[in-house]
C-alpha cells in the first residue's frame, strides 16, 4: 500500500523529532564532558578547589547551561507523544505557552529553579493526560513504538522523568522529596521496563522486523 | 573493646586471605592468558566456552573466598560510641568496593557471557578477551586478596588507634568511622548501586562487541542483539543512578557534588546510551544504522571513561588524590606497611 502524503509528512516530522532528541541529549552528554574537563583542570591547579567561590560559579554556569536543554528535551518529550491528539500547530502553541508562563513564573519569582518547577509542573499535567488517554485506548496519542503495553511504558517513562526534573529542580529540601522521588523512580523503571519487554507479556505480540543487510539498504538509496 | 586485640585479629584474617588468595591471584591472571589464547587462535574455537565457563566458576570461587573475609571482618570490625562504651554497629563492607571493582565486573561479564545466546559463536571471542583483561587487571592492579580493602583496613586501624588514645582522639575516631559505616559501609545504597552498574556495565560490554559485529557485517541482526544487551543494561544503570539522587543528599550534604567530575561523566554515559536507544527508532532511514554505531561505540568508551574518571578527577564520587584520595593511598600504604610487618 502507497504511504499517503500525511503519513509521509508525519513521519518526516517524528523522524525531525527524534534527530532533535538525539541532539539535545549528546548536546547534554557533550556539556558534561566539558564540565569534567573543567572540574579536573580547576583541582590541578587551585589547591581546595571545590571548597573555593569558583566551585559554586562553576555549578551555577552549568545550571544555566543545563536549564534550556532541559526544558528543549521536555518540549520535544510534549510534541513527540501527543501530536495526533491536537494539531501540530496547537500543540506548538501550547508547548510555547507553557514555557512563557515559566519564563513569567520565573522572574515573578525571581528564581530560574522556581521558572522550571511551573514549566515541568505544567508538563507533567499534560503527560498525566496522555497517560490516562493511551491506557484507555483513545485513538489519539501517536508514538514511534507500537502495541499499547509499550506505549504504555513509554508515556510512564517519560512522566517519571518529568516528576524527577521536579524533584531536582524544586523538591530537595522539601519534606516531600522522598516520597515524590520515589514515585517518579517507580514510573522510570516501569515505564522502562514495560517499554523495553511489553513483547515477553503481551497478550497480542506483534510480529518483530525483517532483518536486513545495511549494505544492500545503502545502495538501494 | 580491646583495641590492640581487635587490630590483630583483622591482622591474622588479612594474612590468612594473603595466605590463600595470593596464589589464587596468580590462577587467575594465567587463566586470564589461556582464556585470551583459546579466544584469539582459530582452532581452539571448541574449547571457547568451556574455557568461559571454567574461568567464570574460577572468578565465583574467588568471589566466595571475598564473601567469608567480609563475614569475619564483618563479625571482628565493630564500632563503638566511646563516650557511652556501647556497640553502634558492625562494619558491612560491600562486596563491590575498592580493590574488587574490577573483579566484580570481570565475573558478572563472565557470568553473561555463559549464558549469551543470540551471535555467541561470533561474539564469543571479543567477551573472553574483554574478560581476560578485565579479571587480570582485576587481580594484578586491584589485587583483592593480596591488598583487600585499603580505604576500609586503613581507615579502621585509624579508628582502634584514637579509641586506643581515649579522649578527644576517640571521639573524633569515632565520629569518622560512624558516618562511614552508617553512610557508606553499612548503606543499602552501597549495596544496590554498585551491583546494578557493574550488571549494566557487563551487559554494555557485550553490546559494544555486537555493535562492532554490526559495523564489520553490516547487517541489523547485529544491531538487534546490541539493543537486547543495551536494554538489558539500560534498566539498572537508570534505577541505580536514580537512587544515587536521594543518597547523595543525605550523605553529601555540603560536599561539592554537584556537577562533580563522575557525576558529570555517569550522566554522560546515561545521555548515550538514551540516545542510542531514540535514534535505533528510525535504524532503517538511510544512513542512520551508522548514527547509531557511532553513538553506541561512543557510549562504550565513554563508560570506561566514566570508570577511569573514578581514580583520576577528584570529587565526592571519587578516589582520586587532592583530597579524599590521598587519605586512601596514606592508609594503603599503612595497612602494606602493617601486613609486611606482620609477617617479617
Amino acid at each position: 500500500m502507497t504511504p499517503s502524503v500525511e503519513d509521509i509528512r508525519q513521519r518526516t516530522w517524528d523522524f525531525a523529532l527524534a534527530l532533535i532528541t538525539v541532539v539535545l541529549l549528546a548536546s547534554l552528554g557533550i556539556q558534561s564532558f566539558i564540565g569534567t574537563l573543567y572540574v579536573w583542570l580547576s583541582e590541578r591547579n587551585v589547591a581546595q578547589w571545590s571548597q573555593t567561590a569558583g566551585y559554586a560559579e562553576y555549578v551555577r554556569i552549568m545550571n544555566i547551561i543545563a536549564a534550556p536543554q532541559v526544558v528543549a528535551l521536555v518540549i520535544v518529550m510534549g510534541l513527540c507523544v501527543p501530536k495526533r491528539l491536537f494539531s501540530r500547530k496547537a500543540l506548538l502553541a501550547a508547548s510555547l505557552g507553557m514555557v512563557g508562563v515559566g519564563v513569567v513564573g520565573g522572574m515573578i519569582a525571581g528564581s530560574l529553579g522556581r521558572g522550571l518547577a511551573i514549566y515541568l509542573a505544567l508538563a507533567a499535567v499534560i503527560q498525566v493526560a496522555v497517560v490516562v488517554l493511551t491506557i484507555a485506548g483513545v485513538r489519539g496519542p501517536s508514538y514511534l513504538t507500537q502495541g499499547r503495553l509499550t506505549k504504555t511504558g513509554s508515556g510512564l517513562l517519560h512522566l517519571g522523568f518529568i516528576v524527577f526534573a521536579i524533584v531536582v529542580v524544586a523538591l530537595q529540601r522539601s519534606a516531600l522529596m522522598l516520597p515524590v522521588f520515589w514515585v517518579s523512580a517507580v514510573l522510570v523503571t516501569a515505564g522502562t521496563a514495560l517499554s523495553f519487554y511489553a513483547d515477553r507479556i503481551a497478550w497480542r505480540r506483534s510480529r518483530p522486523q525483517t532483518e536486513v543487510s545495511f549494505a544492500e539498504d545503502d545502495q538501494a538509496h | 573493646m580491646n583495641p590492640q586485640q581487635t587490630y590483630t585479629l583483622i591482622l591474622q584474617l588479612t594474612e590468612k586471605l594473603h595466605a590463600v588468595g595470593g596464589p589464587f591471584q596468580i590462577v587467575i591472571a594465567a587463566a586470564a592468558v589461556v582464556l585470551a589464547a583459546a579466544a584469539l587462535i582459530p582452532t581452539a574455537s571448541a574449547w571457547r566456552r568451556p574455557a568461559l565457563i571454567a574461568m567464570a566458576l574460577l572468578l565465583l570461587a574467588g568471589e566466595g573466598v571475598l564473601a567469608w573475609y567480609h563475614f569475619r571482618l564483618w563479625q571482628l570490625a565493630v564500632v563503638i560510641d566511646p563516650s557511652t562504651g556501647g556497640l553502634t554497629g558492625h562494619i558491612a563492607a560491600p562486596l563491590w568496593i575498592e580493590s574488587e571493582k574490577l573483579y566484580v565486573w570481570a565475573l558478572i561479564t563472565a557470568i553473561m557471557g555463559t549464558f549469551m545466546r543470540r551471535h555467541r559463536e561470533e561474539l564469543l571471542p571479543g567477551v573472553m578477551v574483554v574478560v581476560a583483561a578485565l579479571a587480570a587487571a582485576g587481580v594484578l592492579v586491584g589485587q583483592p586478596f593480596s591488598n583487600p580493602l585499603p580505604g576500609l583496613l586503613g581507615q579502621y586501624t585509624s579508628y582502634l588507634q584514637a579509641m586506643s588514645m581515649g579522649g578527644q582522639a576517640a571521639l573524633g575516631g569515632f565520629e569518622g568511622m560512624e558516618s562511614a559505616r552508617q553512610f557508606y559501609y553499612n548503606a543499602w545504597f552501597m549495596w544496590v548501586h554498585p551491583p546494578l552498574l557493574f550488571f549494566s556495565y557487563g551487559a554494555f560490554t557485550i553490546s559494544f562487541l555486537a555493535t562492532i559485529q554490526m559495523i564489520r557485517r553490516r547487517h541489523s541482526a547485529y544491531e538487534t542483539t546490541a539493543y537486547r544487551w543495551i536494554r538489558l543494561g539500560y534498566l539498572p544503570l537508570t534505577f541505580g543512578m536514580l537512587i544515587g539522587f536521594p543518597w547523595a543528599l543525605a550523605a553529601w550534604t555540603g560536599e561539592a557534588w554537584w556537577w562533580s567530575g563522575k557525576v558529570n561523566m555517569s550522566i554522560m554515559m546515561w545521555l548515550l546510551y538514551t540516545a542510542v536507544l531514540h535514534a535505533r527508532l528510525y535504524l532503517r532511514e538511510r544512513g542512520m544504522w551508522k548514527t547509531v554505531a557511532a553513538l553506541a561505540v561512543l557510549s562504550f568508551v565513554v563508560l570506561i571513561l566514566t570508570y577511569v574518571t573514578t581514580y583520576v578527577v577528584p570529587g565526592a564520587h571519587s578516589y582520586a588524590a587532592v583530597s579524599g584520595g590521598a587519605d586512601v593511598a596514606a592508609m594503603a600504604s599503612r595497612i602494606a606497611g602493617s601486613l609486611i610487618g606482620g609477617r617479617a
